[in-house]
């Protein structure tokens, strides 16, 4: 996986593992290279007074932010960058016409990358050209984010001498799908950096078009009690495996894994995903009777403290945990909580409330959902339980056999262009979807049953199909 | 090092020395090593203050992360200015939430402490915060947000500057943990998505009202018609011949919904319009299963004017429901959770909102969102209806 | 001629005499099938993607889907936002 030999280039843990200054562009003098002072007088290429009402008030100002990006180009001067310097300060200048007359200056372009992907570059072009040059370009390059986004500090800053090399200089972290997104480039730069991406930093470029999107996962097991299963492993896994899907397009549109390793969400799997795999368990949630006690006796604050900045009263653990339960499969006799677990839903109210005392069950999985989408066309769709359990173990092979492969040969064969799985599933049916996994209907899968009976039923269900006589009938009913 | 204008890239064999397919770097290595250990072993969390959770593990190990807020857009030298930061706290080891927050992790509560301390005080030139501390808890934590007008072709708002002013105003929200439940907000700049902002608290929408113009004068040379036509996902362009013989392409305005798709891929059918754009509020939805399912959130105020550059309608009209939640909600209670339990009705007057037509759906699957029950609440709302029909 | 030459015979000829410079994978994938019946999705894909890494082919993005075309036919993607064409 990944660069052969590579796979500990960043790990500061390790002898000769490398380090920011065996690729470094710039040298010390050149990152240090304005004072404070200078950059209170600095002054914009172009007035932007509106912009800069953006920079009163206490979050973090982008406008700020840019000016400090704009002088540092300034004084690094056009030779030692391999596109513009006044980037910075034309799109300050780009973005102030934008807000006096309140309209984008953006087109789009139809470039898609770099040799032989058909992702991870959107092409982006100002229609102010004369007056913007250094933003005549201004594509965004995807690069493929780290698992629960943890970087080191020498992996960042060569990330940041290429971004402001041979780009911008500005960047998301991250972009809404999950990448490190370098915002701003020239075309005769996209194969430069897309090298240095994968020599110096042994990196990739993201999805975008018609692939499979970047995968991305919450922090889950390399901080987060509730992780139900190895979220970071089983996104690097799979982004691994269908990296030609990732960067050569074949889909219908876009597809999106996403990995929350509990029920509480953290990576929005449910809303944003055509395939959500959400953590989750089938035995009993574990309970530290002790510690529920001092819950009870206000020694451990509620909600992991996390509601401590208000006076919400005494915890009352009857109103708080058992009344709100949403299957009350729940009891507390004044000594001892018990719960009914056949009953949970698994919503992860209690152990929300109570961290220290409740624990997600041992035996653990995911529940796999499908369909997600923002609203074009068909209006938004929250993804659709499919399968409400499966054990998630590298290297998956269950999942991508039983499931993922068997999706993305039907989407490939029956979907229409640009249309997503969820979709193809309203257009064809829980029905069809079922069928295409083999798997039988289950109750889980709806909210409530059909309301109306128009069902359509299958010839071969109904004894004699479907082809009558309608001699044999008249043998009974005279005209 | 790469230097020069190509640099390990020779354009002569573009395919020479290419390296291809790798995806992203190994998480593992780049894991804090008291992550690395005690990686899966996880036992209990707690947020000592606003901005400082500690997670302890089986071993007995307790870590430390410190959360700030930062913009979404973030310059190479804010990113150094980070760096320099884990270099000196956290040895060199950072990362980032899924909110476009970022964390430090330390391995004690003082290191925790100071690190805040360090964070807070430090400003740009003209005084805002570079590393606000919090984040955590019954907060609003960061805005998610799409490109607006820094990046993107179809937008019908800003989004940087939006989400600036709307967290200056809720700045305090950020830095303290009051709330009833979690608020998180979102923006999408238009009604595309890119950052699915339909199951959120409160989202904001850019929305166009008007659909493309054409510019008959170049469309033909510089668009592919067959594309374009085909770009619509509403089916409402049709090519044309004009009376001098060009071809071109034109607008079924009643059937247009604004999403900007065939200006992607044609820049004669520009979108944007000062007047016509703007934004509009969602509310009610979540992403979590915690107590009732995850939930879309609802249309409550059509469109807002884009009044740059600090959106002061759009600012007060979020402000005031936040304060009415904050204020009324019972514990636990996310936003929409609030919203049903007092009826929408109520909500509406609470947070002293219009209710207008257009918040009566007509799209696709209308009728689901219709009240089919005597069960209601009299409000000045209902009184109205009452009167306006001449039967009280 | 070998199958992987029939195929890229076949995405040739639908990609240069076809109505439209640029199109959907599934497009391409229905002309192939048309002349190569028993032609596969996977098989045509790679067969197509070995063409654009030669650069006879090149995929055009709307950056939320992306089309193929036979590269030089049609608007092409160097030029499709420069000052306005």
């Amino acid at each position: 996986m990944g660069i052969p030999g590579q796979e500990k280039l960043w790990d500061k843990e390790e002898k000769g593992h490398r380090t920011y200054n065996d690729v470094r562009i710039f040298t010390d003098d050149q990152l240090n290279n304005y004072t404070e002072e200078e950059l209170k007088n600095f002054k914009n290429k172009h007035d932007i007074p509106m912009l800069e009402e953006l920079e009163k008030g206490p979050w973090p100002s982008f406008v700020s932010d840019l000016k400090r990006e704009a002088l540092h180009r300034r004084k690094l001067g056009k030779d030692n960058l391999m596109i513009e310097q006044d980037v910075a300060e034309d799109l300050l200048g780009l973005m102030e016409l934008s807000y006096k007359e309140g309209e984008t200056h953006w087109k789009h372009g139809g470039i898609v990358g770099v040799l032989g992907y058909g992702g991870g570059v959107i092409g982006r072009y100002c229609d102010q050209q004369q007056k913007f040059p250094a933003i005549a370009h201004f594509h965004t390059v995807r690069v493929a984010q780290p698992g629960g986004k943890f970087y080191t500090t020498d992996y960042l800053r060569t990330f940041c001498d290429i971004a402001e090399y041979r780009g911008s200089g500005i960047t998301n972290l991250h972009g809404s799908t999950g990448d490190m997104v370098i915002l701003g480039t020239f075309t005769d730069q996209l194969e430069p950096i897309f090298f240095d991406l994968t020599h110096d930093l042994g990196v990739d470029l993201g999805g975008s078009g018609s692939n499979l999107r970047t995968p991305s996962d919450c922090i889950g097991p390399a901080r987060c009690e509730f992780a139900c299963y190895d979220t970071l492993d089983m996104c690097y896994n799979l982004t691994m495996t269908y990296q030609d899907e990732l960067h050569r397009p074949a889909f219908p549109y876009k597809f999106k894994f996403k990995f929350d390793g509990c029920p509480n969400g953290c990576v929005a799997s449910i809303a944003r995903s055509d395939m959500a795999f959400i953590g989750t368990w089938k035995d009993d949630i574990r309970i530290n009777q002790d510690a529920v006690q001092e819950y009870v006796a206000n020694k451990i604050p509620r909600d992991g403290g996390g509601m401590s900045g208000k006076d919400w009263g005494k915890f009352d653990i009857q109103a708080e945990v058992i009344d709100l339960c949403p299957t009350k499969c729940m009891n507390w006799d004044g000594k001892k909580l018990t719960i009914n677990n056949a009953e949970c839903n698994r919503c992860m109210h209690c152990i929300n409330t109570m961290p220290e005392a409740l624990r997600i069950g041992k035996d653990t999985g995911v529940s796999i959902l499908l369909g997600a989408k923002a609203p074009i066309l068909e209006g938004a769709q929250m993804s659709v339980l499919t399968i409400p359990f499966a054990y998630a173990k590298n290297p998956y092979d269950n999942i991508k056999n039983g499931v993922i492969s068997k999706i993305f040969d039907w989407w490939i064969e029956e979907g229409k262009n640009r249309e997503r799985l969820g979709e193809l599933i309203q257009r064809m049916g829980l029905k069809t979807l079922i069928e295409v996994l083999g798997i039988p209907a289950m109750p889980q899968m709806v909210k409530e049953p059909r309301s109306n009976p128009y069902v359509f039923f299958k010839e071969e269900e109904v004894p004699g199909g479907w082809t009558r006589d309608i001699n044999d009938y008249r043998s009974r009913h005279p005209r | 090092m790469s230097k020069g204008k190509f640099g390990y890239y020779n354009p002569q064999k573009p395919q020479e020395n290419r390296i291809t397919d790798v995806g992203p770097v190994h998480y593992m290595q780049l894991l804090p090593p008291s992550l690395r250990k005690n990686y899966g072993q996880w036992v209990s969390h707690r947020v000592i203050e606003p901005g400082i959770l500690m997670h302890v593990a089986e071993s007995g190990d307790k870590v430390y992360s410190v959360r700030c807020g930062g913009a979404r857009i973030m310059s190479a030298e804010h990113i150094r200015e980070i760096c320099d930061i884990a270099d000196k706290f956290a040895n060199g080891y950072v990362r980032w939430t899924t909110r476009n927050n970022v964390e430090f992790i330390v391995d004690s509560e003082q290191k925790a402490k100071d690190l805040k301390k360090e964070l807070d005080n430090r400003k740009f030139v003209a005084g805002s915060h570079k590393f606000p501390v919090g984040g955590t808890g019954n907060c609003i934590t960061n805005i998610v947000h799409t490109q607006g007008w820094i990046h993107c072709h179809t937008p019908a708002t800003d989004a940087s500057g939006p989400v600036k002013v709307v967290m200056d105003e809720l700045f305090d929200y950020f830095k303290s943990m009051t709330l009833p439940a979690k608020l998180r907000i979102s923006l999408a700049c238009c009604l595309n998505m890119c950052g699915a902002v339909h199951c959120s608290d409160i989202a904001m929408l850019g929305y166009h009202r008007k659909p493309p113009a054409e510019d008959h004068e170049v469309l033909g040379k510089v668009c592919e018609i067959p594309l374009v036509v085909a770009a619509c996902p509403l089916y409402a362009i049709k090519p044309i011949t004009l009376e001098d013989g060009r071809k071109s392409v034109t607008v079924n305005k009643e059937k247009c919904m604004y999403c900007g798709n065939c200006y992607t891929m044609c820049m004669a059918l520009p979108l944007a319009d000062k007047e016509g754009d703007g934004v509009a509020i969602l509310a009610g939805g979540k992403i979590s299963n915690r107590i009732n399912p995850p939930k879309f959130s609802k249309v409550i105020v059509p469109w807002l004017p884009n009044n740059m550059p600090r959106w002061p309608e759009v600012v007060s009209t979020i402000k005031k429901i936040v304060e009415v939640y904050a204020k009324e909600a019972n514990k636990y209670e996310r936003l929409g959770d609030w919203a049903e339990r007092i009826g929408w009705e109520r909500f509406f007057e609470k947070v002293g909102l219009e209710f207008s037509w257009h918040l009566l759906d007509d799209y696709r699957l209308a009728y689901d969102t219709f009240r089919t029950s005597t069960q209601f609440k009299y409000t000045d709302h209902a009184w109205a209806v009452s009167k306006a029909a001449g039967v009280i | 001629m070998g199958r992987e030459e029939d195929i890229r015979q076949a995405i040739l000829d639908y990609g240069s005499k076809g109505a439209k410079s640029k199109f959907y994978f599934k497009d391409m994938l229905a002309g192939v099938k048309k002349v190569i019946p028993d032609a596969g999705a996977s098989e045509v894909k790679n067969v197509a993607s070995k063409m654009v890494a030669e650069g006879v082919m090149e995929y055009f993005s709307t950056g939320s889907s992306t089309m193929y075309g036979v590269k030089g036919r049609g608007i092409s993607v160097e030029k499709s936002g420069d000052s306005g064409g």
